[in-house]
């Protein structure tokens, strides 16, 4: 299977895709901020309708896209105490009608654009590889280097603050980076799929891990082995890879709420005491 | 002869949200180790009055800890909030939630706290499986980690059983005595107010008093800072 460029190609973005959205996953749970991802994948497809309108790298248009959304998101609820819910959803809503609106523009079929709905691992190009490698790397150091702020800011913004935390620009970065990862995670599993990479490997892995650390570690795990098996079935399957990746992170799910739901749940027997 | 810097100094302090006044005109110091309790109904403003020494809303007026802005003092800072909700079921251990709040390496300073709020043997237990009780005590634990000269306590013992409670203020109590720590709690707790605090500050948007408990709490004052008659048992005046 690796012997096409391709599949290395998509094997090579989806290991660290899988991880990025793993670990981004845990805040976004955390923070109940999957509406947030949901709104910006599909708003930014107004983002990849311009480039493809313009002639421009749809990836790149859809990128810059996300990031002025989710400043406005974020200056909506701040700024103007528009709630969260709303804020994003006047945010999804009008990025897809851009979207359409732009897209109704150019005449005839439009094949990238049903990729970017659904995915494609064949669209992956040797840009689009560096691009997700650059990315990743700076998003995950970024979150490594401020592990403890984010957690304590995902857990209570009061309590981030009386400890030291400069919250409201820690907050503004988060949201960005969320999504750009959402945006790289487009090119594999598409704008209806992507946010299932950041909720269902975190919420299996909630279930059986014991701590923090353990959370993250298990929910990397979990989502490299939905992408690594969802790729594979894909391959040998030949159905598109999106839904078979998050098929195969329902399927550790369930699992993974077998294992909770019985006697040797290592987070009651550990947490109970 | 030298004079201390006020832990707290309050001056001219008025709070608006949009066209309410939340707080109007308040002013007050709080020596370095004294314990003072900030008493009134619901809505009076007491966590907004907090949530400005914190800097967390904007506001007129002046307010100093330790002689600088609370920006700059932030650190001297210990707080503990009325409520913190979280999802309880997500997997977070006592010590990891304390290390959040760690700025480097720790030094042992987890245990320590944890010791002086003696929740030392729930240290490996997940926060999500802590009572109320034990929750507010970890959070104690955490505000005192940084060595704090002051302690903000937002009504730390709300939905705590009275020996729990009792247990919780005498922490407060032995954090001011052994190290001279600085105090300033909400409660709805009058027997607390008149056991453990030095003075206290009755609040119902303005101040309506502010002296020892002793000398403050009166039946009519209660009952106008409540807007009803209050009934005092064991503290006739």
């Amino acid at each position: 299977m690796l012997y096409y460029p391709f599949m290395r190609r998509a094997f090579c973005a989806g290991v660290i895709l899988a991880a990025l959205l793993a670990v981004l996953g845990v805040f976004v749970v955390l923070r109940k901020m999957a509406f947030f991802a949901d709104g910006i994948a599909h708003a930014s497809l107004s983002g990849a309708a311009a480039g493809l309108l313009f002639s421009m790298d749809p990836m790149f248009t859809a990128l810059i896209s996300a990031i002025i959304f989710a400043a406005v998101i974020y200056f909506l609820e701040r700024r103007l105490g528009v709630s969260s819910d709303s804020s994003i959803g006047i945010i999804f809503a009008f990025g897809m009608a851009l979207g359409v609106f732009l897209i109704s523009r150019r005449p005839g079929y439009q094949p990238e654009l049903i990729s970017f709905l659904f995915g494609n691992i064949l669209a992956i190009r040797n840009s689009d590889l560096l691009l997700i490698a650059v990315l990743g790397v700076v998003i995950l150091v970024f979150i490594f280097r401020n592990l403890r702020a984010l957690t304590l800011m995902s857990l209570d913004n009061e309590l981030a603050h009386s400890g030291g935390v400069r919250v409201e620009p820690l907050r503004l970065a988060m949201n960005i980076f969320l999504a750009c990862a959402v945006v790289l995670g487009i090119r594999i599993l598409g704008v209806v799929l992507v946010s299932a990479l950041l909720i269902i490997p975190v919420s299996s892995a909630k279930l059986v891990a014991g701590g923090f650390k353990q959370l993250i570690l298990i929910s990397v795990i979990f989502s490299e082995a939905a992408l690594l098996s969802g790729l594979t079935v894909s391959y040998a399957m030949d159905i598109p890879a999106g839904p078979a990746i998050v098929l195969a992170g329902s399927v550790f799910f369930a699992l993974s709420g077998l294992f909770s739901a019985g006697s040797g749940s290592v987070k009651r027997a550990a947490g109970g005491n | 002869m030298k004079t201390r810097t006020p832990a707290i100094e309050i001056s001219g302090l008025n709070v608006r949200f949009n066209s309410l006044s939340i707080l109007r005109d308040i002013n007050f110091k709080l020596e370095p180790g004294e314990i003072v309790a900030v008493i009134g109904p619901n809505g009076a403003g007491k966590t907004t009055l907090f949530r400005a020494i914190l800097g967390l809303i904007p506001f007129d007026g002046s307010i100093r800890v330790l002689g600088s802005p609370t920006k700059k003092a932030l650190g001297q800072l210990g707080y503990v909030p009325q409520r913190f909700s979280f999802d309880r079921s997500f997997p977070l251990r006592v010590r990891e939630f304390l290390s959040l709040s760690l700025r480097g390496p720790d030094t042992g300073l987890i245990e320590r706290s944890l010791s002086d709020t003696e929740m030392l043997g729930r240290k490996d237990s997940l926060i999500g499986s802590l009572s109320g009780g034990q929750l507010q005590r970890v959070l104690m634990a955490r505000a005192l980690m940084g060595s704090p000269d002051i302690l903000l306590l937002d009504e730390p013992t709300a939905g705590v059983d009275l020996e729990g409670e009792s247990g919780f203020y005498d922490i407060i109590k032995k954090q001011n005595a052994s190290r001279g720590v600085t105090s300033l709690v909400i409660t709805h707790e009058i027997n607390m107010v008149y056991k453990y605090a030095t003075r206290v500050i009755c609040l119902n948007r303005d101040i309506y008093c502010h002296g020892t408990p002793k000398e403050s709490i009166t039946r009519e004052l209660l009952s106008r800072l409540y807007g009803k008659d209050v009934v005092m048992r064991g503290h006739s005046h």
